[in-house]
């Protein structure tokens, strides 16, 4: 469903991805870990075109991602994204965040995605919110809001950009929570974060990055019992010891 | 106390100014209202030369003085068989010049709202444009209201180069009740209280515009 090949991606002088090569499978969920500044958010960036890449292939779809002829708005409809910081519209009520996309870029009457986004509300838990501002919402309620933003749009591939990183310690489980029952009904995901449980419990596989190159990939059983390389035992231990 | 007989005696004249500086205020307040959101667009484009010709067009006109921006209208135009009047020359003159500030306003707008916004609207699948209508122009517009408010309180009073032009302008209209009847303080007073009435309502519904739009999230 999404395959890497040979990708590389430079900022100017900064080598940021080396030699990519990942293929990931429908239903799959992909957790990718790694030291921060070691380019795996940048890896999940490449997938909705968010970050270009400088050589390599990406396909996602059968897409070739980097193909400027590629109808990328419509690539985009299949992946959900779900941000660190929610990027919620603080200028639209729940509701109207979660139908603006199937509206706009779908063509979705408004009455039917009004009952998409209250389905999806009900299912992250927070149906009372619809007519709420972001802003009255807490943290973890904003990034569940999100997750049925993305949702809304039926996506085949979801995308978590460090979803748990900037909630409060409370909030955390709640999102997780979503991510979980996500993952049990089948969706494909690729989730960048720091949570080595749900990477240990959900994840189908993990992806070990460090300085720019995917070092390893185990399934999670393997990788938190005996990494293979030795970047990835002491990047464990730093992250577990406490 | 001034002599409200100055006012009272003249105010057929003082009223045709009053009605040509309103008249040149809202022309030059829509016309670089829309020329100021075109020069931002260009600024943030992604296209070299448009975005060249935005900073060239902000960088040369809001950097000489307002009349001698009207100068080139006046004075210039001529040279290449174009004469126009004053009130025109005054008009065209000042939407140029206060459209180099409105872009400069709407741009610092527009780049105020976080690029994650923009992120989020492109990865669900919305067009530029869509991102732009939906999710970034309506979060500017609250942030540009008090700097563009500025903006139109001042052109509304730099319409006074009109007068300079012999744009039959308040200020116009001033300079002769003046010579007519010496009494030049009491005279400008009156100016200036028709000036107010102008820009004070004008500041108040920028206020009022402010905060209804923050009250909506």
């Amino acid at each position: 469903m999404i395959e890497f090949r040979q990708v590389e991606k430079h900022y100017g002088d900064f080598h940021v991805l080396k030699g990519i090569d990942l293929s990931i499978a429908q239903g799959e969920v992909v957790v990718v870990v790694g030291p921060s500044g070691s380019g795996k958010s940048t890896l999940l960036r490449c997938i909705n075109r968010l970050e270009g890449i400088t050589s390599g292939t990406l396909t996602v779809n059968e897409v070739n991602v980097a193909d400027k002829k590629a109808d990328i708005n419509k690539l985009r409809r299949e992946i959900g994204m779900v941000f660190q910081h929610f990027n919620l519209y603080p200028h639209m009520k729940v509701v109207d965040n979660i139908t603006l996309a199937p509206m706009k870029s779908l063509g979705v009457p408004k009455p039917q995605a009004v009952e998409t986004a209250e389905m999806y509300l009900e299912k992250v838990g927070i149906s009372d919110k619809a007519s709420a501002f972001p802003s009255q919402l807490s943290g973890g309620q904003q990034q569940r809001v999100a997750i049925a933003r993305a949702l809304a749009m039926k996506p085949k591939i979801m995308l978590f950009d460090e979803p748990t990183s900037a909630l409060d310690p409370e909030m955390v489980g709640e999102v997780l929570d979503v991510m979980k029952t996500l993952a049990q009904e089948g969706m494909t995901m690729v989730v960048v974060t720091h949570e080595m449980g749900f990477a240990r419990e959900v994840a189908d596989r993990v992806v070990f990055m460090d300085k720019g190159q995917i070092v390893e990939i185990s399934p999670p059983e393997e990788f938190f019992e005996q990494p293979r390389e030795e970047r990835a035992r002491l990047f464990l231990n730093r992250v577990l010891r406490h | 106390m001034p002599d409200i007989a100055i006012f009272t005696d003249n105010l057929e004249i003082y009223m045709k100014g009053f009605g040509n500086t309103v008249w040149a205020s809202v022309i030059a307040l829509l016309g670089s209202f829309a020329l100021g959101t075109i020069i931002a667009v260009f600024r943030i484009s992604s296209v070299k030369p448009l975005r060249w010709i935005g900073t060239a067009y902000v960088e040369f006109v809001r950097n000489i003085p307002l009349l001698l921006v009207v100068f080139v209208f006046y004075y210039g135009l001529p040279s290449v068989g174009v004469t126009l009047s004053g009130f025109i020359c005054g008009t065209v003159g000042l939407t140029v010049y206060t459209a180099s500030f409105v872009a400069e306003a709407i741009r610092a707008g527009i780049m105020s709202i976080p690029a994650g916004q923009t992120e989020a609207a492109r990865a669900s699948g919305l067009t530029y444009m869509q991102t732009m209508r939906h999710v970034v122009l309506p979060q500017a517009i609250k942030i540009v209201i008090p700097p563009l408010s500025n903006q139109f309180i001042n052109l509304v009073k730099n319409s006074s180069v009109l007068g300079v032009f012999a744009g039959f302008d308040l200020m116009y209209y001033g300079d002769q009740v003046a010579s007519k009847t010496y009494a030049t303080f009491d005279t400008y007073l009156f100016v200036a209280a028709l000036y107010l009435v102008l820009t004070i309502p004008l500041s108040l519904a920028a206020l009022q515009l402010e905060r209804r739009l923050a009250k909506n999230g």
